[in-house]
């Protein structure tokens, strides 16, 4: 069963169509990259999957749930997990924390108020360590650096460890070798996450992706492999113009 | 367990400690003083649960004098049933002739003890539920609440038949539990308060930092983020606000037992700003500087307005602008930023490897 | 229906006050982001400067308007340099810090002329009523009203008309980019906040004859104007306006049906709904941040 379904989805913003009958669906394990020129809508079709934004028609359905009017909280806790074009950790908590918060398999308020904060876990250490974070546990996230926030942001997805992760952006900033390491991450998680990672880098996207749908305008212009894609007329049309 | 939490531990024990043995003994048990340092652990109690709404949540709640005058007052309405034969002096001059209805419930003490923590809790669960669920957040949470705090005052003023209008709740008796009656002037009043505190303390201390503070931390500084990791987060807040308005209820019910009274005066909106004052000399982001900030202030209060009767509100102002421009942390910010400089120099010598204090900067995160 | 008349001509005078208290606040608000909580003390000063000038110097209300508008800007000039500007990352601060000098302002106040009240006379030529059937207007209310609507109208020119206005939206739809073409953001700041205590001032001359001038007599004026600036849609003037028209009605009308602190109480309670359900208010404005 395909793991998110979305059907003829809608929005507008006062009059300006960002979102135009885009239908597409991304199996269990995928990794599924949107590209597409600026403003072609893709960072909104992520909002509208994570609830950030309400669509104004067309449907989402997770493991076959109509998820598109749920709360922002129920999405997540139902599996859906977003990273934001910038970074946001908190920069007030230490790495620690921002692991503790991400960590949310019980998000409840009881236990919330029957836990400490930090309790020393083997599954944090190891996540700190694939991202090479481990030796700045108690560091304040805002004292990092721009590379390192990237990657702790990385690392608290998969602490969160959400059945379908929205990725946005998520190498900017990043030199080749972080990149490759992120790639590496990537296709290590879609052995039991899906993927939808909107994209520039050309040779990340090469490395990371299952398959590939191009938008222009709100909606789908092309769908298929990296080599599909790289020969499509229309694409190169609208990324080069006419 | 982190560093902070050890901190804050051993802070706790500290301040039990000191107002356990020291502060009996300073004053030479003196029932009088006793009475009066009693008056401000009570408040103390009112500024920590306004760090938790406030310091660690991020809501500034301006209306925290109306939970407080909420435990107050049903303190007193026990209090003024046990001195009345019949109906209270104050309804028979304003010619109610029955007992109201919502009175009756108060001629018992557990139910008065329950309510004086729960009617708050209740009404700053339903104004928490009503803004939060709409997202209300930053100024607009101070606005409503300022709004409710004005208008609830002015009902109970207006409502003299039922409340003692202007002048509250006066000529009360003197509490009794099993037989023991309280004396506020005695040694065994003074150690209810300070037991009462050191237990809202240790609560305040234990929510802030378990996951629950965390998860408070994490949505003042970005609430919208906190939602896509699946909190609850208009929940959170709620729980927080009915938590904060149970302790205020508290403290409002140990301070009616101190002073033996209950006057509207502390529903005012300057009693609101007092607390807020409180807190963040204390420093807002911990429970125990909070409730210790409320100490120093009063005590200051107390030993300055002797000799400046006239101008101490003057001086408190002027206070209170130079902490919230220059010290947004108050004494407990100075003495985590002494700290940090001990460490660093401590760390500076080989071989002397010191985990550093983590701190938070109060550059708290405002929707608007 | 006199009595509904004449509470709506009451609740009409009400709003013409609590717009002139309001427009201060709305300016400063919206252009900075600031909530001012001394609001209520510049105009609490401004009643005093008006007692001041009638009492020691001889002068009415009426020319004594521009020196108590200069005299209530200068102040707000001085706090906002000293404190405000301080603040303008912190905004959640400067309503504590503005509370706090409301305060300081209040007990200058107190100690130095008393905390007795003081009586100002209204002028001569606006004495008697103006009566019109069974309503009764009393003619200085009515110049309220009037003065009011002028000084939004101006105030309104001065936004939309003038360079200064133009720069000041300019600073408010992007502070670093106008601060790149050379506006000075930190000057408009303090000339708006200036401005703003100016009108609190005047707005406070022109009550010395309706209220008593007590020190305290800004406290409760403060939390009306404010409700009266969200309610209205933060930063918009004509919002204002016709927040301060419903509020000022509303309290009038509910007078009538139960008694003032119950009508007080409603308006308060519809206020706090009205802000649940419409945060931006009732004429929000596109521009801020």
């Amino acid at each position: 069963m395909d793991r998110l379904q979305v059907t003829d989805l809608h929005v507008e913003f006062g009059g300006v169509r960002a979102v135009d009958g885009l239908s597409f669906s991304v199996r269990e394990g995928e990794i599924l990259c949107l590209l597409g020129p600026n403003g072609a809508g893709k960072s909104t079709t992520l909002d509208l999957i994570c609830g950030k934004t309400q669509p104004t028609g067309g449907s989402i359905h997770l493991d076959g749930v109509e998820i598109s009017h749920m709360l922002e909280f129920r999405r997540a806790r139902r599996g859906v997990g977003r990273k934001f074009q910038v970074p946001s950790v908190y920069k007030d908590l230490t790495v620690d924390e921002n692991l503790s918060i991400a960590r949310s398999k019980r998000p409840g308020i009881w236990s919330a108020l029957t836990r400490f904060a930090l309790t020393d876990s083997r599954e944090t250490e190891q996540i700190l360590d694939l991202v090479d974070l481990g030796a700045k546990r108690s560091e304040l996230a805002g004292n990092l650096s721009h590379g390192e926030t990237q990657w702790l942001e990385i690392a608290m997805l998969i602490a969160q460890d959400s059945k379908l992760i929205l990725m946005d952006e998520p190498t900017a900033g990043m030199t080749i070798q972080e990149t490759e390491r992120t790639a590496e991450i990537f296709r290590s998680l879609s052995a039991n996450h899906s993927l939808i990672v909107v994209e520039h880098d050309m040779s990340f996207v090469r490395s990371v992706a299952d398959r590939i749908i191009v938008m222009n305008r709100g909606a789908m212009l092309a769908e298929g492999s990296i080599e599909e894609i790289e020969a499509n007329e229309d694409v190169k049309t609208a990324y080069l113009g006419h | 367990m982190s560093s902070k939490f050890q901190f804050e531990l051993v802070a706790l024990v500290i301040f039990a400690v000191v107002i356990a043995f020291g502060v009996p003994a300073v004053m030479n048990y003196d029932g009088f003083e006793l009475n009066t340092f009693a008056r401000y652990l009570a408040l103390a109690i009112v500024s920590m649960a306004l760090a938790l709404s406030w310091g660690v949540t991020g809501l500034l709640n301006l209306g925290q004098a109306a939970t407080f005058g909420m435990g107050s007052y049903a303190m007193a309405m026990h209090l003024k049933l046990r001195a009345s034969s019949g109906l209270p002096d104050f309804m028979s001059w304003n010619n109610v002739s029955e007992l109201p209805l919502f009175w009756v419930p108060f001629n018992s003490l557990a139910f008065t003890l329950l309510a004086g923590l729960l009617i708050p809790a209740f009404i700053g669960g339903l104004i928490g539920i009503f803004m939060f669920r709409a997202r209300i957040a930053g100024v607009f949470v101070a606005i409503i609440t300022l709004a409710f705090l004005v208008a609830f005052q002015l009902l109970v003023i207006n409502q003299q038949g039922l409340t003692g209008g202007q002048n509250g709740l006066t000529g009360l008796a003197q509490m009794t539990l099993f037989g023991w009656a309280f004396d506020p002037y005695s040694m065994g009043f003074y150690y209810l308060v300070a037991g009462c505190v050191t237990v809202a303390l240790a609560i305040g201390v234990y929510l802030t930092h378990s996951k629950f503070g965390l998860v408070l931390r994490a949505i003042r500084e970005d609430a919208d983020r906190t939602r896509f990791f699946g909190y609850n987060v208009a929940n959170y807040k709620t729980l927080v606000f009915c938590i904060s308005a149970a302790l205020a209820g508290w403290a409002g019910m140990l301070y009616t037992l101190v002073l033996e009274f209950a006057s509207p005066t502390y529903m005012g909106v300057s009693f609101s700003l007092a607390i807020v004052i409180w807190c963040a000399v204390g420093g807002r982001e911990s429970v125990i500087a909070a409730a210790f900030g409320a100490i120093v202030v009063n005590m200051l209060e107390g030993r300055l307005s002797d000799i400046f009767v006239e101008g101490w509100h003057l001086i408190l102002g002027v206070i209170f602008v130079l902490v919230v421009m220059f010290m947004p942390r108050g004494i407990f910010g100075l003495l985590v930023e002494g700290a940090q400089k001990l460490r660093t120099v401590g760390r500076a010598r080989p071989g002397h490897a010191v985990e550093p204090l983590s701190t938070t900067p109060l550059e708290t995160n405002q929707e608007r | 229906m006199d009595v509904i008349a004449n509470q709506l001509f009451a609740g009409l005078s009400m709003a013409s006050i609590l717009l002139m208290i309001a427009l201060g606040l709305a300016i400063i608000y919206g252009a900075m982001g600031v909530i001012n909580l001394a609001h209520g003390e510049f105009v609490m000063l401004g009643a005093y400067v008006t007692w001041a000038l009638q009492t020691h110097v001889g002068i009415g209300i009426l020319p004594a308007l521009p020196i108590v508008f200069i005299a209530v800007a200068l102040v707000g000039l001085i706090v906002e340099k000293a404190v405000v500007q301080k603040l303008y990352h912190r905004p959640l601060d400067t309503i504590l810090a503005t509370w706090g000098i409301g305060i300081i302002l209040q007990q200058l106040v107190r100690l130095g002329i008393g905390a007795e009240s003081r009586f100002v006379k209204g002028p001569e030529i606006l004495s008697g009523n103006t009566e019109i059937g069974p309503l009764i207007m009393s003619n200085y209310r009515i110049f309220v009203i009037f003065f009011s609507i002028a000084v939004l109208f101006v105030t309104w020119r001065l936004m939309t008309r003038t360079e200064f206005g133009m720069k000041l939206r300019a600073v408010i739809q992007n502070r670093d980019i106008s601060e790149c073409y050379g506006i000075e953001s930190k000057r408009i700041f303090s000339i708006t906040f200036a401005y703003g205590a100016g009108l609190a001032g005047i707005a406070g001359a022109l009550i010395t004859p309706l209220f008593s001038t007590i020190p305290t007599m800004g406290t409760g004026l403060v939390v009306d104007a404010f409700l009266v600036v969200i309610v209205g849609g933060l930063g918009s003037l004509v919002g204002s306006a016709v927040a301060a028209a419903l509020i000022g009605e509303a309290t009038a009308l509910f007078s009538i049906v139960i008694n003032d602190t119950l009508g007080r109480i409603a308006v308060l309670a519809g206020i706090i709904l009205l802000i649940r359900f419409r945060p931006r208010g009732l004429f929000p404005t596109e521009t801020r941040r």
